[in-house]
């Protein structure tokens, strides 16, 4: 197998938030005791303390579901907000709000809501999260599809080498609006959040992170897990991430790789090892 | 953070001309893209950066949008895709990536797709999951010119194609591919249209950017490309660099600049510091310059405090509109351009500079030799991006 450059961060905390999850532990004890109950969490999603309470009301779902777990992350990671720069990656966007615009505007009175309009940007969710945090650090906002992971991952890994700058990475995801699902799928609740730093930085309990570009196509690796996490992964691009996820919450002392689709041509391998 | 960056080729396609040539002689003759709104079902009382030859371009199968349609069009200019092919010989199609900018990537297609739907269900020409998404642009793009590396949309409202530069420069110095191939696409639809309406901010005449009594925003449509590589990679000794970029966020409001321009000042500083220049180095200025009362007001009052008079500066959308997604590229591009032609774009329709503004810019074109540009793009939820390109000579 053809390889090029190694790419090296550690990886020190996590945030979670979906459907029968409301934080990394509950994912965790999902992944581990592959327990068939999940967390009771609310079809409204979360309601994050960390947004203005009147920026709060008008936020959208993907926008709370990527503040909630990029704030989890944050905290875990015992650091600033202010200190990262971030990447956030949505496959869908926000449908609900591309329904919205959509029928009104085939409506004869095509009149938008300007917050609507302000909040359908795909950037919505790396705006709530710099405002709510005082954040003047480069935020992304990216979009990769089907690969939106691997592409998100290799985007946030080679800014975190090449600025030598911690970041912050949400993948999120939220339910399809009913018209578009024959076309997308349906979606489901699912959001990640990592903090990543340089390499030369490597707290106990971290794990390093090394991803290798290959130089032939992958397909996505199998996953086993319960029904709840089975259908995320099935009907949701952020939750392609579960495989790398339950690797993380066995924490095995061991060396552990596997391998994401990229591209046509290419696929990301990503080599995990605890940091002692 | 050394970069060692460059423009190997470039091509922009806007409502001032289908390509680089004709957008150069548009320059020179001040002669505008704008034209009143005409488009069907958007009865709203502005001017416009329309590019007819989009509507032509009806053969993109499973793939069309209009969105598509001028990311295509914008391929067929120049040398773009000679240039590319040998870049495929050269390092193989695998170790190319893409890196488009897009707001509204393909929403065109799923409003009219939404206007035409039958018992709630979008009807089978319009099921196509590749275009009904937000990477859509890149997606495409790959699938047009073949590259099979990496291909990454990103989606940062207004400053969607600048950042692109900064993206596609740490893939090329990360060494993860040879080359890359950069891009912004934005096409009018009736989502930006009745959107930017319905915060107040289209003009109802040709844009004035800068000028004591502008009053909004001219929406335009555009295509732009270039490829980069590593200048270790190049053989010619007369290139252009992108020798800084700065990326920062506001953190203020969704659709109000800071009132400081806390952002964009980060943004320029932080192009500046990596490309190791201070602003008396930098020749010429393109602004983002909307014509907004706001974003100009900021702007201008961030260049007129950090810069001095010898940076010459403009805004070119009285040429081509606000581009939104597309607008970083093409405004990089014209600056850039300006490296090699030496032509200064003047702000066309500006005749009384804004009172509060004290800094170097006229609405008439200059003539100067020129080593270092910037251009500035700033967005939706306070996401901004400047970029430095130099002009360097290797002995």
């Amino acid at each position: 197998m053809a390889r090029d450059t190694m790419l090296s961060v550690n990886l020190v905390a996590l945030g979670a938030w979906g459907d029968g999850f409301a934080s990394w532990s509950d994912l965790e004890n999902l992944l581990v005791n592959n327990s068939v109950d999940g967390a009771d969490t609310v079809a409204a999603g979360p309601k994050p303390d960390i947004i203005p309470a009147n920026e709060r009301r008008r936020a959208p779902l993907p926008v709370r579901l990527a503040v909630e777990t990029s704030w989890q992350a944050t905290q875990a990671a015992g650091m600033n907000p202010q200190e990262l720069s971030c990447v956030f990656v949505s496959s869908y966007g926000d449908t609900q709000l591309t329904d919205y615009m959509c029928k009104e505007l085939a409506s004869e009175n095509k009149q938008l809501s300007p917050t609507k309009f302000h909040n359908s940007v795909h950037n919505a969710a790396a705006g709530y999260w710099t405002i709510s945090t005082g954040c003047v650090k480069a935020a992304n906002s990216v979009a990769g599809f089907a690969e939106s992971i691997s592409l998100a991952l290799m985007e946030a890994v080679i800014q975190c080498n090449f600025e030598q700058q911690p970041m912050l990475i949400t993948f999120f995801d939220a339910p399809v609006t009913q018209v578009l699902q024959n076309v997308l799928g349906e979606g489901s609740i699912f959001a990640i959040s990592m903090v990543i730093l340089p390499d030369h930085c490597s707290p106990p309990d971290s794990h390093l992170l090394q991803l290798t570009l290959n130089d032939v196509p992958a397909v996505w690796p199998d996953f086993h897990g319960n029904d709840i996490l089975m259908r995320h992964y099935h009907v949701n691009h952020s939750a392609r991430l579960l495989p790398l996820l339950k690797i993380l919450a066995y924490s095995k002392e061991k060396e552990t790789e596997l391998t994401f689709p990229l591209s046509q041509a290419r696929s990301l391998s990503i080599n995990l090892s605890r940091n002692k | 953070m050394k970069m060692d960056i460059c423009l190997v080729d470039y091509e922009t396609t806007t409502a001032a001309g289908i390509n680089l040539l004709a957008l150069r002689s548009a320059l020179v003759s001040q002669t505008s893209g704008l034209r009143f709104n005409d488009i069907a079902n958007a009865a709203i009382d502005t001017w416009i950066g329309h590019i007819e030859a989009v509507d032509a371009v009806t053969d993109l199968g499973q793939w069309q949008s209009r969105n598509n349609a001028l990311a295509a069009l914008g391929l067929e200019q120049g040398n773009i895709k000679q240039t590319l092919r040998q870049l495929v010989k050269r390092f193989s199609a695998a170790r190319i990536g893409v890196v488009m900018g897009s707001s509204t990537s393909s929403i065109d297609r799923t409003e009219t797709a939404y206007s035409c739907m039958e018992e709630g269900k979008l009807k089978p020409l319009f099921q196509q999951p590749l275009v009904h998404n937000p990477h859509g642009p890149a997606l495409f793009v790959s699938h047009y010119t073949g590259i099979a590396g990496p291909a990454l949309t990103i989606n940062t409202a207004c400053s969607s194609s600048a950042k692109v530069f900064a993206t596609a420069a740490r893939w090329l110095s990360s060494g993860i591919v040879d080359a890359v191939l950069v891009g912004g696409v934005d096409t009018l639809c009736l989502s930006v249209l009745y959107g930017f309406d319905s915060l107040q901010l289209v003009s109802r005449h040709p844009c004035k950017p800068f000028d004591q009594y502008r009053d909004g925003i001219n929406l335009g449509e555009a295509a732009a490309y270039a490829i980069l590589m590593r200048g270790t990679d190049m053989e010619t000794s007369e290139r252009v660099q992108l020798s800084g970029y700065g990326e920062s966020s506001d953190a203020y409001h969704m659709s109000h600049p800071h009132p400081d321009g806390l952002g964009a000042r980060l943004a320029m500083e932080q192009a500046m510091s990596m490309a190791g220049l201070s602003p008396s180095s930098i020749d010429y200025i393109n602004l983002h310059g909307t014509a907004s009362r706001a974003n100009d007001l900021i702007e201008g009052g961030l260049v007129s405090a950090l810069f001095p008079k010898s940076t010459q500066c403009s805004s070119t959308k009285g040429w081509t509109g606000h581009t939104l997604g597309a607008a970083g590229i093409t405004e990089s591009l014209i600056a850039v351009d300006a490296l090699y032609t030496g032509l200064i774009p003047g702000t066309m329709n500006l005749s009384t500079v804004d009172e509060q503004l004290d800094f170097s810019i006229t609405s008439n074109n200059q003539v100067a030799e020129l080593t270092h540009v910037m251009s500035n793009s700033f967005g939706f939820g306070g996401n901004n991006c400047s970029l430095v390109f130099s002009k360097v000579s290797l002995a």
